[in-house]
């Protein structure tokens, strides 16, 4: 009886230790101002995509540039099915049905996460007989494609002017609890079948095959299932800030999504989380360095940029130092009784 | 001339090599025999300076050397024909042979040095233009023995030298190495048809999971009980 | 008639320019298997360095540029590759991707973020007229330009000895090594003569552009990725036509493409770039071992 606890106990702990210590930063964090407040929530959202980013890349092994486009795709499509008809008409040129429709939030945004899936499933079919370098290749090609579509679409994304008029759910609450859910699927999915069957052909393509392993299919699965929750970050980044342009689903959040999951480890859950609240931290620290203080009727600021001049430099530090990531991939162990064996 | 004292190799948590100690004098042919993933490779790997000795020594001709990156090793004298041989499809056979040389300041001397491996292979001659990679398994072989002897190592690694290749192309590179040997030059050779590798050395080590087993001249080694227990139940054949 | 050639002298300039940069990439890609996004920042330097020397004497603000940039090129992969050579592929790639980053703030801190203008060789932005066709000078130089770096190139991969050697690392690096080919030497030497490609382009894109901004190496090296992936990966020759490709598949899309969809053309470049992928992964040119890393 005791065994079989503990057993689960084992089982669920690499989630639950993560789970509770998001629950207790957002805790914390909703007591303090609302600016860190909104930056907490931020990083939340950006958990969720980091999340999404973890389960193809660090179950598949194969890096891929182009979940942001996932992001995109959630986003926009929650805003149409979300913002006033009457704004609606005004700023794009919709279908008449696509125009006088508006959906409450949560149909919205599970029909914007879907739409991230379906577009997933048919770029995937083509881009995962890729391996290796020509995969990244390809889904950042499907990025590029993506974006310079959302740019210049005026009738369906307002093209390069910004989209407005969403409503703004999102807060620190709502982020939380997406994120947990987003974490809690990650993990059902890494332990399940499918997630050790990709797995096993991140460590060994030629062993998978011979065992049986549809290699392709498995990623396909993954692929999929990531672009779900990746759509889902970028429904609940929309309903964020509230305001959409094409510009914030490209190389920017790309690169930093990615470099948090490194950064943390990026065969490993725990890397997920870690390296998104490092990459987050150490942001925040130098944005208020930047915003300055005073010390008596003296103001001290840094000069503007110094942030982002800060964070790729010590994120360039933290890969020199600790190229496997934080985490070097590893989950967080049951902490009593060492595992025998 | 080189010495190992209690090597360690290990892949992650796989120890591939447990504390291998040999000894290898000048002038001398030694091979190790031993079945697939016995950790031969591993051996050949660890002296050249391609995998990192986990624990234990390595030194050549009295110097410590576990560490050094193995273009430096080259330049001590040790150079190492891998298993598949690792030649250079794209470049020319003439460029193969010449990049063997790369580590040498005796630039004058190295005209000679290639008019004597093309005597000594003289299959390459014909091909000096052509692509390495459009060489058969065999030629692939000798041009691979041709390169690390461009670099004039004191003691030469070959790893399977016979792997993949017909029995007649297998005695016309044991052939080259019994000639390097009148040469002078100190070879290790790793086999896993044991034969011809018993045949060749003057001595023998036999390596199972990691550890040596055995170790002995050819008649010796035969006439040892439980030899061929030490394969596993492989069979010492040769193709 | 007078379109059409127009067109092509375009697309071939436009092509020599991406050939360039894609060379660049290609030798780092060939020899560390590393994708450099950082390459797009060394040419950002080396424009900002003649903004910085504008007012010189014309020859000293190229030297300087020049020299910056090969100087970036070398320091960079001393103090951030170098270190991670033995990391995984996704470790190396997104320190490069940090490094860009790094490179475009602090440009951007030290000069803001409002785009600066500098002229440079301003006699190349004449024209020759010839029977009714304006050929920029500029187009003519780029073009010679390419040429003569790219017969160099053969001629120094092809008769050096450290050429050879490039060419055996970029091929088996591992055995490279056990014949005694030093490593840093090799890495350092494909590093400084990106840093000489990089170099170049900036000059060029300035006289050609004349404006400049922190992020302006990032278009220019997507680019350069697309024709690395169509010329075949770690084929240097494959960089160079393919770079060529990616300018001439630009021009003609944006002669041949209605008005709505012009604003669409890179698109319609990366959707090549997938069929490339699929159908052809080798590239026009086969590259060597592109799938071995990542």
């Amino acid at each position: 009886m005791v065994g079989r606890v503990e057993k689960t106990a084992r089982l669920i702990w690499p989630v639950l230790s993560l789970a509770l210590v998001l629950v207790v930063l957002a805790a914390l964090l909703s007591l303090g101002p609302m600016p860190l407040q909104r930056t907490a929530t931020e990083a939340f959202i950006r958990l969720i995509v980091v999340i999404g980013l973890y389960i193809f890349i660090g179950n598949s092994g194969i890096l891929s540039f182009g979940h942001v486009s996932f992001m995109a795709i959630g986003a926009y499509g929650s805003a149409l099915l979300t913002i006033p008809p009457n704004m609606k008409k005004i700023v794009l040129d919709l279908p008449p049905f696509l125009t006088a429709l508006q959906l409450p939030t949560i149909p919205a945004a599970l029909i914007a996460g879907t739409l991230s899936t379906v577009f997933a499933f048919v770029i995937g079919v083509p881009l995962m007989r890729l391996s290796g370098i020509s995969a990244a290749m390809g889904t950042f090609a499907s990025l590029a494609i993506v974006y310079v579509v959302i740019s210049n679409w005026k009738e369906v994304t307002g093209g390069a002017s910004a989209l407005i008029g969403l409503p703004v759910y999102t807060d620190i609450w709502v982020a939380l609890i997406y994120a947990l859910l987003a974490l809690g699927l990650a993990y059902a999915y890494q332990e399940s079948r499918y997630g050790r069957r990709l797995r096993a052909s991140r460590e060994n393509e030629v062993a998978a095959l011979a065992t049986g392993i549809n290699v392709r299919r498995e990623r396909l699965i993954a692929f999929v299932f990531s672009a779900f929750i990746v759509g889902f970050g970028g429904v609940l980044h929309a309903h964020f800030i509230g305001v959409l342009s094409s510009s914030s689903f490209y190389l920017d959040v790309t690169f930093i999504t990615l470099a948090m999951l490194v950064i943390g480890g990026m065969n490993s859950l725990a890397g997920a989380v870690t390296g998104t609240i490092v990459v987050s931290v150490l942001g925040e620290l130098l944005r208020l360095i930047e915003a300055g203080f005073d010390i008596g009727t003296l103001h001290l600021a840094a000069p503007r940029g110094l942030r982002e001049v800060g964070l790729s430099f010590l994120m360039l530090m933290i890969l020199l130092f600790r190229p496997q990531g934080l985490t070097s991939g590893r989950e967080i162990a049951w902490p009593l009784a060492p595992k025998a064996g | 001339m080189l010495a190992t004292e209690e090597l360690s190799v290990t892949y992650g948590n796989i120890l591939a090599l447990g504390g291998v100690s040999l000894r290898i004098e000048e002038r001398e042919i030694v091979s190790v025999i031993g079945p697939n993933g016995a950790g031969k490779s591993s051996l050949l790997n660890a002296i050249a300076g391609v995998v990192p000795v986990a624990s234990g020594s390595i030194e050549f001709e009295g110097q410590t050397i576990a560490g050094t990156a193995p273009e430096e090793l080259v330049r001590l004298g040790i150079s190492l024909v891998p298993e598949g041989r690792h030649i250079f499809g794209g470049l020319t056979v003439a460029e193969n042979i010449r990049i063997g040389a790369v580590a040498r300041r005796d630039r004058n001397a190295i005209d000679g040095d290639v008019e004597r491996v093309l005597a000594m292979f003289p299959v390459l001659r014909e091909r000096l233009r052509q692509p390495a990679g459009k060489l058969s398994g065999g030629e692939q072989q000798m041009l691979a023995i041709g390169r690390a002897l461009l670099a004039r190592p004191r003691l030469l690694l070959i790893d399977e030298p016979s792997l993949g290749l017909a029995p007649l192309v297998v005695s016309e590179v044991y052939r080259a190495i019994a000639d390097l040997r009148a040469e002078g030059v100190t070879i290790l050779i790793v086999e896993q048809s044991a034969t011809r590798a018993l045949e060749a050395a003057d001595r023998t080590y036999v390596l199972a999971s990691g550890s040596i087993v055995m170790a002995g001249d050819a008649a010796e080694l035969r006439a040892e009980e439980g030899f061929e227990d030490a394969y596993f139940g492989y069979k010492a054949r040769d193709p | 008639m007078t379109f059409v050639l127009q067109n092509i002298v375009d697309a071939i300039s436009l092509g020599a320019l991406y050939a360039l940069t894609a060379l660049g990439i290609g030798l780092i890609f060939g020899i560390m298997r590393l994708i450099n996004f950082a390459h797009g920042e060394l040419i950002m330097l080396g424009a900002y360095a003649l903004f910085f020397t504008f007012g010189m004497h014309e020859a000293i603000m190229g030297l300087v540029a020049m020299a910056l940039v090969i100087v970036a090129a070398i320091v960079m992969e001393r103090v951030a590759f170098r270190p991670l050579r033995r990391a995984n592929p996704a470790t190396l790639l997104i320190a490069s991707f940090a490094l860009a980053y790094f490179l475009q703030h602090l440009v951007l801190l030290i000069f803001g973020a409002r785009p600066k203008s500098v002229t440079f060789l301003y006699e190349l932005s004449e024209y020759f007229v010839v029977e009714g066709l304006r050929i920029p000078k500029l187009q003519v130089v780029t073009i010679a330009i390419t040429i003569v770096l790219l017969v160099g190139l053969v001629v120094f991969f092809r008769r050096s000895s450290i050429g050879t050697q490039m060419r055996a690392a970029a091929e088996d690096f591992g055995m490279a090594r056990l014949v005694g080919v030093r490593a840093n030497s090799v890495i350092a030497i494909a590093f400084l003569l990106s840093g000489v490609l990089a170099g170049i382009i900036s000059l060029l894109y300035v006289v050609q552009t004349g404006t400049l901004t922190p992020r302006m190496g990032v278009s220019l090296v997507l680019v350069a990725f697309v024709a690395t992936v169509i010329g075949g990966m770690g084929s240097l020759v494959g960089a160079a036509v393919g770079g060529l490709v990616v300018g001439v598949l630009t021009v003609a899309l944006q002669a041949v493409l209605t008005v709505e969809l012009r604003p669409y053309r890179d698109a319609f470049v990366f959707a090549v770039l997938i069929g490339f992928l699929l159908v052809r992964p080798q590239g026009l040119l086969r590259g060597r071992s592109a799938r071995e890393r990542i």
